[in-house]
């Protein structure tokens, strides 16, 4: 139950942050351009836009680290497992857990480094140039998306133990 | 000496299966932890370097130029610009097959990733073709290979990472990707031709000039896009990135509004997986940046660079070692991975070469092309056997012929710079 309400929530934000982020760029070359109407100008003048490039960028970076738990899920990051595959069944499963448990590693030690960072940015009252974000509010996607992303290789890595199969991505299976 | 070790470490990790992006990663930790004293000064770079990383705006083209090729697949227009290929060139022999080739080059136009095109244009065209008699080998190797294009002709993904991890312009590298991309699909549509004949394959009826219209109108709404992002870019109208964003929104409105064959309860669904998608390049971006930072520190591409250097090799030779090497290399992982892996190491040595940067680009694309049609890991040969349930061994042999011709014109692109430079040269040499 909990699982699904986390599931529906990575996805909503992730397609969220996505489309927002395009809307956010899309929406600052239409205002540069319409500077240039010079009858558009009471209604466009007074908007500022500096701001879009960097609030575009995070909105990038946060859907990038959530995403990339997400892939976890749908087995959408790809290894070289040519030779794996020959390998006869027993030590194929072995490297399969090895690699998932691999990766629960590397988010894991991602995901606690980037806690001390956003640690230390905090304490330095770091804000964003142009947005004035507090700094360590922003860097707060690398644990918690490298948090998530070691949670999903667990659950992956115990979905493949109880069940032998994990998931694997298909291009064009999109709607 | 500290090179042998990191790359030790990278093949060791990358054969377990795990995930590059992770190989790349634990290699780093790995070599940290190992070899140089963990400082805590290190330590805070490498937790830095995950945010910033990505803290650029070039990177983030990817993702929108991923959106908005899924919004136009969704949209229905593959299935119209291959109704106006097909009224182009379906009267020839082989005319449906050649239709394929040249709907792949115009999706290539319009789209950046070459998987994303075999899906596009090949579930469309597969069965069409089987059903006129055409054989289901000839059908998936003309499919996979032409399917190719969509990296070589702008807008393309891959050269986005290119120029991403070479600092080189992006506009440039599109431009340079044109004329090379015009010469593989021709020489594709050639050789296309001449086994038409020689088997007389079936021929489609001619269609009228009315008709060529009334499917180039219909097509015409995707078509503009690859000409509003290039001829912006060039224009100065918009970076690559806002060029990226303006044709995610352009295809939205297309798909959605337009065309009407994407209903807007549906959006959701395109968005996640295009956010899927970009969201696993952008991981595996964010590691290579950890791990070229880690080959900077260490001074590896430049002790590569010496080394290569005092062996004497002349540029064609070293050209020649790229192609090689890079044929193996695409054999066994996805086209963005490599280039990010090896484009910093062999950039160096280029230059002291005199070879100039965006021709390296385009000639790694080109030998990306030919790794995603060439087994094992031929990303487009697993597209296009999920798509004609045929086995990979099969599908395989189907493609073999076809790796012949892409290497002939790769051959032709590296050994003769002024197809790529032409161009660019002409458009950015401003007095």
């Amino acid at each position: 139950m909990l699982d699904r309400i986390l599931d529906r929530l990575e996805e909503a934000l992730i397609a969220s942050f996505l489309a927002a982020a395009t809307l956010v760029i899309f929406l600052s070359v239409l205002h540069r351009y319409s500077l240039g109407v010079s009858w558009l100008w009471p209604y466009t003048g007074r908007i500022s836009f500096t701001w879009a490039q960097e609030l575009a960028i995070y909105l990038f970076i946060w859907m990038a680290k959530f995403g990339a738990a997400y892939g976890v899920r749908t087995g959408i990051h790809v290894g070289v497992d040519v030779l794996v595959r020959r390998l006869p069944p027993r030590r194929q499963r072995f490297f399969i857990q090895f690699s998932l448990a691999a990766g629960a590693f590397f988010t894991f030690v991602v995901a606690a480094l980037g806690l001390r960072f956003v640690l230390f940015i905090h304490d330095s009252g770091q804000v964003s140039p142009d947005l004035e974000l507090p700094m360590w509010i922003v860097y707060l996607a690398v644990p918690l998306g490298s948090g998530l992303m070691c949670y999903r290789f667990l659950q992956v890595l115990v979905r493949y133990r109880r069940t032998g199969v994990q998931p694997s991505h298909h291009y064009g299976a999109a709607p | 000496m500290s090179a042998f070790v990191i790359f030790a470490i990278l093949f060791a990790l990358l054969f377990t299966g795990m995930p590059i992006s992770i190989a790349l990663g634990l290699t780093v930790l790995a070599f940290l932890a190992l070899v140089s004293s963990l400082s805590l000064e290190t330590i805070a770079i490498v937790s830095q370097k995950l945010f910033t990383g990505l803290d650029n705006f070039v990177i983030m083209s990817i993702p929108l130029f991923v959106l908005s090729g899924a919004f136009l697949s969704a949209g229905g227009a593959a299935r119209r610009i291959i109704r106006f290929a097909t009224t182009l060139v379906g009267w020839m022999h082989g005319g449906l097959a050649m239709a394929a080739v040249l709907s792949c080059a115009f999706f290539a136009a319009i789209s950046g990733s070459s998987p994303a095109t075999v899906v596009a244009i090949g579930s469309i065209m597969l069965p069409a073709m089987v059903e006129q008699g055409y054989t289901k080998k000839f059908s998936v190797g003309v499919l996979a290979t032409s399917g190719g294009l969509g990296i070589l002709i702008p807008p393309s993904i891959v050269l986005v990472v290119y120029g991403v991890s070479t600092s080189e312009s992006i506009g440039k590298l599109f431009i340079a990707g044109i004329v090379p991309g015009i010469v593989m699909a021709l020489a594709l549509l050639a050789v296309t031709y001449g086994v038409a004949r020689r088997y007389d394959f079936p021929t489609l009826p001619r269609a009228s000039l009315g008709e060529v219209w009334r499917a180039f109108r219909e097509a015409a709404w995707g078509l503009v896009l690859g000409v509003v992002v290039i001829g912006g870019i060039y224009g100065g109208l918009f970076t690559p990135t806002e060029a990226a964003a303006v044709s995610a929104v352009y295809a939205f409105f297309v798909a959605v509004f337009v065309y009407r064959e994407l209903p807007l309860r549906k959006v959701p669904q395109v968005l996640l997986e295009a956010a899927n998608m970009s969201a696993m390049l952008l991981y595996i971006i964010t590691n290579s940046i950890l791990f070229s930072f880690l080959l900077t520190t260490e001074n590896i591409p430049q002790q590569l660079a010496q080394w290569i250097i005092d062996q004497g090799l002349s540029p064609w030779m070293f050209l020649l070692f790229v192609n090689v090497l890079l044929f193996f290399a695409g054999d066994f992982m996805e086209p963005s991975s490599i280039i990010l892996i090896l484009a910093p190491l062999f950039l160096p040595v280029a230059v002291q070469l005199g070879i100039d940067p965006v021709h390296l680009g385009i000639i790694m694309t080109i030998n990306m092309e030919l790794g995603m049609i060439t087994p094992p890991v031929g990303l487009n040969l697993y597209v296009a056997s999920g798509l004609a349930k045929m086995g990979l061994t099969e599908v395989t042999r189907a493609a073999a012929p076809w790796i012949l011709v892409v290497t002939v014109v790769l051959l032709l692109v590296t050994y003769v710079p002024a197809i790529s430079l032409w161009l660019p040269n002409l458009l950015y040499s401003r007095p």
